[in-house]
């Protein structure tokens, strides 16, 4: 017969005063709390992220063609229950008046944007509005710096090929201008239905036809299922995959960052749940002794304590939910600025994380205790003896380290980070007992007095010592290596972006504005990187092969490049293989990494499409650069000369002190057909994001910190009724309470120095893997971290054991010895 | 009068690092319902492990026991567990009280082990019995010694589920002072004979072990003596050595 169903919870709720449930507890609310706030973060910087790459792309799919595509295409999506909207984008030359200028021209239709918006102005100074379509038909939208060029005023009518349209709008900004920022000329918005009448489109055009799609997830996925075998060469599908920014990495990285730390919070929290269910299982064996002898048979047993387990992992899980959630809230509010856009609800599945969290916590590491706890001899009862006779602990080693395993890997979504964690702990348990072996075969007990005792001590609980050397090692392992790979981390993205480096980048210069700009620019005491000239063109055959067979080794050949040459070789620019340009053998210059990727070699010949020709080259040299050196850059550097046949426009970049930044509004006011994009403001984002990721992953090292005290803590709980005992026998033999007090120092100082060392030795090796495996560091040495393991390990450890264990040996020998009889 | 407990040619031997080591060496006996026995012996004589077999608390290395009706020998743990959790009860020497819970919800335990929802109602009609009705909501810690023990006798009364109840007393009186110990032998005997309960104990007071029926003396895990005593009706209880 099953014992009453409310027997588990009484005894729950009967037993709570003795403190280890309140512990398992907390360390679940811990796990589950930080588990859940990251959760929840990642979930909803993920959808934030889905949500920008749609607006990237100003739909949730698009279909590019250099032609336009079969309209039973656009039949098909409608059937299917598909938004859809379609832009054509061509260079051409506008005319107003006597005035003329190059711009790249996009015609609209009735839908664009799908996802996102357009800012646009009706007069120059009027506010900027946010509209969900284009220019209406027989008008025409500018960006603004045209014009002056053109001289127009708004209301005016420009030309455009053979139709005059009405200049209505200033278009601030449109949600798909990213992929043509270096696009000859400044934008021209029209609408789709005087895309006929202007004329311009003729065959052998350069045109771009983009499709957009929208819809239901469903309904997207069929439609292009069935669209993907009637797609051309001509044509290619662009995903999220492919509109999402180069931040997403940074953001991706920082979010496996969290989740790593978040592990190790998890990991700590398990060891204090284990250690407590272990100080738990061994005080209720003479209960369990007593239940078996009034008739409770192993299954009873089991049922009232796994019940009273799964009770406390639901209600501390629920706290933990719900202060997870809570924190999440508050957090994303903090670091609103952190998220592209502002970031959308979260899903229920972070909650599933938690709830996930909690009971692997809870099971992986009680339940083995616990299933020893049902093993208990109801023979004790009679023999008054109540250790824990059943010594095989091979189930928690295996269950608890096993439920981690699974949980960091689905919670990393990471095998490398978790291997990484999982070589570090193999190394520490493994360190722990030799180290722990050394320490009480040494010869540090002939230092007498206080020494003895601790050693004594140390050898009297020599197994279990192995287990906090290792708990206290693996708290000190995760804020080491957090530390250390946070610092390593912060160290990467500020080298990334250097004090001084050009803040400020000029682009679309036209070759007659080049002299007076470097002009402008010398008078105000700017240094400039070189002028470069830049022209766009394709790579299209590889020693006559067709590139597009290469397009999966290198994105670059999918799109236009920016061809440009100069004489003179960046500082930041090495030539690696071949020479920099002899008269005899002139070519191209390719970057080093993009010829890997396409397997070239020198003098193998290249073939470009620039404007409609198509010159022929060879690969002259190899040229390693540094993208982040925040200068202009080219994949192919051309001798000079090479290019002079084709129109080009030119790119430089500058740094600009703060107290010099009003040079920009003369600047621009000078040059209005430039374009000019201050980096100095994207670099204070970026260095605040690095700010609100450090302030995040702060918080979550705080939880780690409590973790940790959580081991120390229930470590100590479990060895205090001896350590009572031995000091009170100590006592009542005339040791002082000094000697005792010293010998706490001692045991705790010389166990945290252990700790430290083999978690320097354990977050080295940590290191290493996260580096070369998921960070993509290079990894060195870092000698400061095996001076801070064993100094902070000494001093953390010596102050926590010694306060948690100060009862010991304040309290009156002969009370003690009365409540232990 | 049908046995109530019957044990045949118990041996009990356990490893150790110097080789097997017997703790029992060739033990039957035989009570009837009703009927009391006390087992004496120095420490280390094998009386405690006696008292475990008997009770099915664990299984000896050679020999039979029944334990009311049921060969406990031919069964598993949770076998025996069922029947001591039906007609079984303990008092130990150290009250063994839950300390958690008050005096009523340890004397509940056994029959909440049992799925008795009524467990509260017994426990309170068992806690009158042995006098203690006022202090159903104190907990062990609360309690004299003398009290805690007479707890620890109402829950082994409470620990029958019918009329077949064996109690099996591991030095009642061992850690209590002679009045204390006095009062609660007295209700021991006076609980086992309203309820014809029969009564396994194990002592080292003489006075106690002259109140039983049956005298059992152990020594080296043997039997030393036994002396039974006539009882009403003329059947005896059968001790072999």
């Amino acid at each position: 017969m099953a014992a009453t169903p409310t027997l588990p919870l009484k005894l729950l709720g009967r037993d709570w005063r003795g403190g280890e449930l309140a512990l398992i507890a907390t360390a679940l609310v811990l796990a589950v709390a930080c588990v859940t706030a990251i959760a929840h973060f990642s979930d909803r910087l993920t959808r934030a992220m889905h949500i920008q790459s749609q607006t990237f792309l100003a739909a949730e799919r698009v279909v590019r063609s250099s032609k336009p595509v079969d309209p039973a295409w656009i039949d098909e999506a409608r059937d299917r229950g598909l938004e859809r909207a379609e832009t054509v984008s061509f260079a051409s030359m506008l005319s107003a008046g006597e005035q003329f200028q190059f711009a790249a021209i996009k015609a609209v239709s009735a839908g664009y944007p799908l996802v996102g918006h357009l800012e646009m102005r009706t007069a120059t100074e009027a506010p900027r509005e946010v509209v969900a379509r284009g220019p209406g038909a027989g008008e025409v939208w500018l960006e603004p710096r045209l014009l002056p060029l053109l001289e127009l005023e708004m209301g005016d009518r420009l030309q455009v090929g053979e139709a005059e349209l009405l200049v209505s709008g200033l278009l601030d900004h449109e949600p798909d201008r990213s992929d043509n920022l270096f696009s000859m000329g400044a934008r021209v918005m029209m609408n789709i239905a005087d895309l006929p009448a202007t004329n311009i489109i003729q065959p052998g055009s350069r045109v771009r036809y983009r499709y957009l799609f929208a819809g239901d997830d469903a309904a997207l996925e069929s439609y292009f299922k069935w669209l993907e075998p009637r797609l051309t060469e001509h044509q290619r599908v662009i995903d999220l995959r492919e509109g999402q920014p180069r931040v997403a990495s940074a953001l991706d990285r920082a979010e496996s960052f969290l989740f790593l730390a978040g592990s190790l919070a998890v990991l700590l929290a398990s060891v204090a749940v284990g250690l407590a269910a272990r100080r738990y299982s061994l005080r209720h064996t003479a209960y369990v002794a007593v239940m078996k002898s009034l008739g409770a048979g192993r299954g009873k047993v089991l049922q009232i304590y796994i019940g009273q387990l799964v009770a406390l992992a639901l209600c501390a899980t629920a706290v933990g939910l719900l202060i997870g959630s809570l924190v999440q809230a508050q957090a994303v509010t903090l670091m609103s600025d952190f998220f592209p856009v502002d970031p959308p609800p979260s899903s229920w599945s972070p909650l599933l994380v938690g709830l996930a969290t909690g009971f692997a916590c809870a099971f992986g590491f009680a339940l083995p205790p616990l299933f020893r706890l049902a093993r208990t001899d109801p023979m004790q009862t009679l023999r008054r003896d109540w250790s824990n006779p059943d010594r095989r602990e091979w189930l928690g080693l295996v269950m608890g380290p096993a439920s981690m395993l699974l949980l960091i890997w689905w919670l990393s979504g990471s095998l490398p980070i978790t291997l990484a964690l999982f070589a570090g702990m193999a190394l520490l348990v493994g360190g722990s007992a030799l180290v722990n072996r050394l320490l009480v075969r040494g010869q540090l007990a002939s230092l007498g007095g206080a020494w003895r005792i601790a050693l004594g001590s140390l050898q009297r609980r020599a197994a279990f010592n192995t287990l906090l050397i290792a708990a206290f090692g693996t708290g000190l392992l995760a804020m080491l290596a957090l530390v250390f790979a946070r610092t390593t981390l912060i160290e990467e993205w500020r080298m990334q972006l250097p004090e001084n480096a050009p803040n400020h980048f000029l682009f679309n210069i036209a070759p007659h504005d080049v002299g007076r700009l470097r002009g402008f620019l010398d008078n105000n005491g700017i240094a400039a990187t070189e002028i470069y000239p830049m022209v766009r063109g394709r790579l299209v055959a590889i020693n006559d092969i067709p590139a597009k067979e290469r397009e999966e080794q290198a994105g670059a050949l999918r799109r236009e490049l920016n061809l440009s040459w100069t004489d003179n070789l960046a500082p930041d620019n090495r030539i690696v293989a071949g020479n920099w340009w002899d008269k005899a053998d002139e070519g191209v210059s390719v970057e080093v990494e993009l010829a890997a990727r396409l397997n070239l070699a020198l003098g193998d010949k290249l073939r470009f499409s620039i404007g409609g020709l198509e010159i022929e080259t060879h690969v002259a040299s190899l040229r390693s650069l540094d993208w982040n050196s925040m200068r202009p850059n080219f994949y192919m550097l051309f001798a000079p000369g090479t290019l002079d046949d084709f129109p080009a426009t030119y790119i430089t970049s500058f740094y600009l002190p703060a107290d010099q930044k009003l040079l920009v509004n003369e600047l621009v006011r000078n040059y209005p057909s430039v374009s000019l994009i201050e980096l100095d403001k994207i670099i204070e984002r970026i260095r605040d994001t690095i700010g609100q990721v450090s302030l995040a992953i702060e918080s979550v090292m705080a939880l780690m910190l409590v973790a940790g005290v959580l081991v120390l803590v229930s470590g100590v709980r479990s060895s205090i009724a001896e350590r009572l005992q031995e000091a009170a026998i100590i006592r009542t033999l005339g040791g002082r309470r000094g000697l005792l007090l010293k010998s706490l120092v001692i045991e705790f100082g010389l166990l945290g120095i252990a700790a430290g060392l083999l978690a320097a030795i354990g977050a080295e090796a940590t290191l290493a893997i996260l580096a070369m495996r998921v960070f993509e560091l290079p990894f060195s040495l870092h000698p400061l971290l095996w001076l801070a393991g064993p100094v902070a390990g000494a001093l953390l450890v010596g102050i926590a054991g010694t306060l948690a264990c100060r009862s010991s040996v304040s309290q009156p020998p002969l009370k003690v010895l009365r409540e232990l009889a | 009068m049908s046995a109530m407990l019957r044990a045949e040619n118990l041996y009990h031997r356990v490893a150790t690092s110097e080789g097997p080591l017997t703790l029992l060496n060739n033990i039957s006996l035989q009570l009837a319902r009703g009927e009391s026995l006390a087992i004496t012996g120095a420490s280390g004589s094998g009386k405690s492990t006696l008292l475990g077999l008997l009770a099915g608390l664990d299984r000896p290395t050679e020999g039979r026991i029944w334990l009311a009706g049921d060969e406990i020998t031919a069964m598993d743990e949770e076998q025996r567990a069922a029947v001591r959790a039906r007609c079984v009860g303990f008092v130990f020497q150290t009250f063994q009280l839950l300390p958690g819970l008050t005096a009523q919800e340890n004397v509940m335990l056994p029959s909440e082990l049992r799925g008795d929802r009524n467990a509260a109602g017994r426990a309170a009609e068992f806690l009158a019995r042995v006098g203690l009705e006022h202090r159903l909501g104190h907990y062990p810690r609360q309690l004299s010694g003398g009290e805690q023990q007479r707890v620890a006798i109402a829950r082994a009364f409470a620990s029958f589920s019918g009329n077949d109840g064996i109690l099996f007393a591991d030095e009642p009186t061992g850690s209590l002072d002679a009045g204390n110990g006095e009062k609660v032998i007295d209700l021991l005997f006076q609980l086992n004979a309203e309820s014809a309960t029969t009564l396994v104990l194990v002592t080292h007071e003489q006075r106690l072990a002259e109140r039983c029926q049956a005298h059992l003396r152990m020594a080296a895990g043997e039997i030393q003596s036994a002396d039974i005593l006539p009882r009403d009706g003329g059947n005896l209880s059968e001790v072999s050595a």
